[in-house]
């Protein structure tokens, strides 16, 4: 047994790795990490907190309840709110005079931190032609074309909604039956 | 040294002894990793009821449907995704595919933006002048999202337990534990990761977990306007995609890949990549 100490000092070696490995791994290691599985049990919870931030239409037509009925009841009630007008939750804390300090959504840079939509990119969307969208679907393939043909005029400023009503797609005419610049927001 | 080209050197019985040596030594490592291979996915396997994908976890698991016989390529999806979940400009957590096909046999495939502004451009082909102006024969659209797999390339390469899968069969990323090894995005093969250059940390569709767990629909499902988009919980017979995957013939992305994708497709074409 000559050389039992270098063997005593190798298992002590050994024995202060493993044990610094252990208080390492424990400090390091979440603690709820591999309850169910490879991963931190909490970030399931973490993933849930944030808040959503599109709010139904139907919590737009708690305030808005004209244009929401008009929209609810007519043929243009297939998208939402919220696809032309953009989330709605920022609007709902900068009207409530909520603090919104902890948002950094560029959408609170908006008046009323709502989207005002341009009244004929967003109808572009939908009803532009393509050759992949189906038939059923009410498109036109050329703006100027579209407009000219019901003896209107072009200009960079013209919009869908001179004519149309988004809300309703209703077109009203006058009494020489040109279309009436439909009213839209109270 | 004998060559393996100069049998003549090699008796039967040889042969033989190498055949049965190499042969046992294969099966022997072939049955080891069978069983690693069945660890694989703990919390499958742990419980003794997991017989189907509808089966694990305590009731819930949910499930997407696209139906591209419906999609109008509006982008709506898109741009309501962005706005959700804060996706940077030129990343994508879902984006519409624009299929085109022409006479010559040309698949041209177009995703501008992911569809974000809509598809109002036709697609260039880059061809001669007479060539562009023949008409296709066929088109449609395809939304694509993460598949959220049941067996998951991305979550099997990562090396910190970041991303991971939930009772409900949501795969997610844990932005505390990631570390931006970008391994999840290159082993992905829909492309439905990106590192995040905000966070530095890897992102991806979460079929809007922070909404589906206050019951309320993922943001691209509600601003659908064609219903080609359907979420929901698959292990309730009841419910509105259970209905339509019952009565409908779906097909999931890459099915050759065997990562059992739980997005699944109503009239995918076979061109679809």
């Amino acid at each position: 047994m000559r050389h039992a100490g270098h063997f005593l000092r190798l298992v002590a070696l050994v024995a202060v790795a493993v044990v610094g490995f252990l208080f390492v791994r424990s400090q390091v290691v979440p603690k709820d990490f591999g309850v169910t599985g490879h991963f931190r049990l909490s970030a399931i919870a973490d993933e849930g907190k944030r808040e959503a931030r599109h709010i139904g239409s139907d919590a737009c037509a708690e305030c808005h309840d004209d244009i929401g009925k008009s929209w609810k009841t007519g043929k243009h009630h297939t998208p939402q709110c919220e696809n032309c007008h953009g989330p709605g939750l920022m609007h709902t804390k900068v009207v409530a005079e909520e603090s919104t300090t902890a948002y950094p959504d560029k959408i609170l840079k908006l008046k009323n931190a709502i989207k005002r939509p341009t009244g004929i990119q967003e109808c572009k969307w939908c009803h532009l032609r393509t050759f992949e969208r189906p038939s059923t679907l009410k498109s036109i393939a050329n703006v100027e074309a579209h407009v000219s043909e019901h003896k209107g005029t072009f200009t960079k400023d013209t919009k869908c909604i001179d004519c149309h009503n988004p809300h309703t797609t209703l077109v009203t005419f006058d009494a020489k039956g040109l279309p009436v610049k439909p009213k839209i927001a109270p | 040294m004998i060559s393996p080209h100069t049998p003549d050197d090699v008796s039967r019985r040889a042969f033989l002894e190498t055949v049965a040596k190499t042969g046992g030594q294969s099966f022997l490592f072939g049955s080891l990793f069978v069983n690693t291979a069945m660890l694989r996915l703990p919390q499958d396997v742990a419980s003794p009821k997991a017989k189907s994908e509808t089966e694990v976890g305590k009731g819930v698991v949910y499930g997407f449907v696209v139906d591209t016989t419906k999609c109008i390529g509006c982008g709506s999806c898109v741009r309501a995704c962005r706005a959700e979940n804060g996706v940077p400009d030129g990343y994508n957590r879902t984006w519409v595919e624009q299929y085109t096909f022409y006479p010559d046999g040309e698949v041209v495939v177009n995703s501008p933006n992911g569809g974000e502004n809509g598809f109002a451009e036709p697609p260039t082909r880059n061809m001669p002048a007479e060539l562009e102006k023949v008409q296709p024969v066929r088109g449609f659209f395809v939304p694509k999202l993460c598949n959220h797999c049941i067996d998951t390339p991305c979550i099997q390469v990562c090396p910190v337990g970041a991303s991971f899968k939930t009772p409900e069969g949501v795969v997610l990323v844990d932005h505390e534990r990631c570390v931006g090894c970008a391994y999840c995005v290159q082993a992905c093969p829909f492309g439905s990761r990106y590192l995040n250059p905000e966070t530095n940390t890897a992102d991806k569709c979460t079929w809007c977990h922070h909404r589906i767990t206050k019951g309320l629909l993922p943001a691209c499902v509600v601003s659908c306007p064609a219903e080609a988009r359907i979420f929901g919980n698959v292990s309730d017979p009841e419910s509105k995609i259970s209905r339509i995957l019952a009565t409908n013939r779906v097909q999931v992305l890459k099915s050759y890949l065997g990562t059992r994708p739980r997005t699944r497709y109503i009239g995918l074409d076979s061109e679809v990549i």
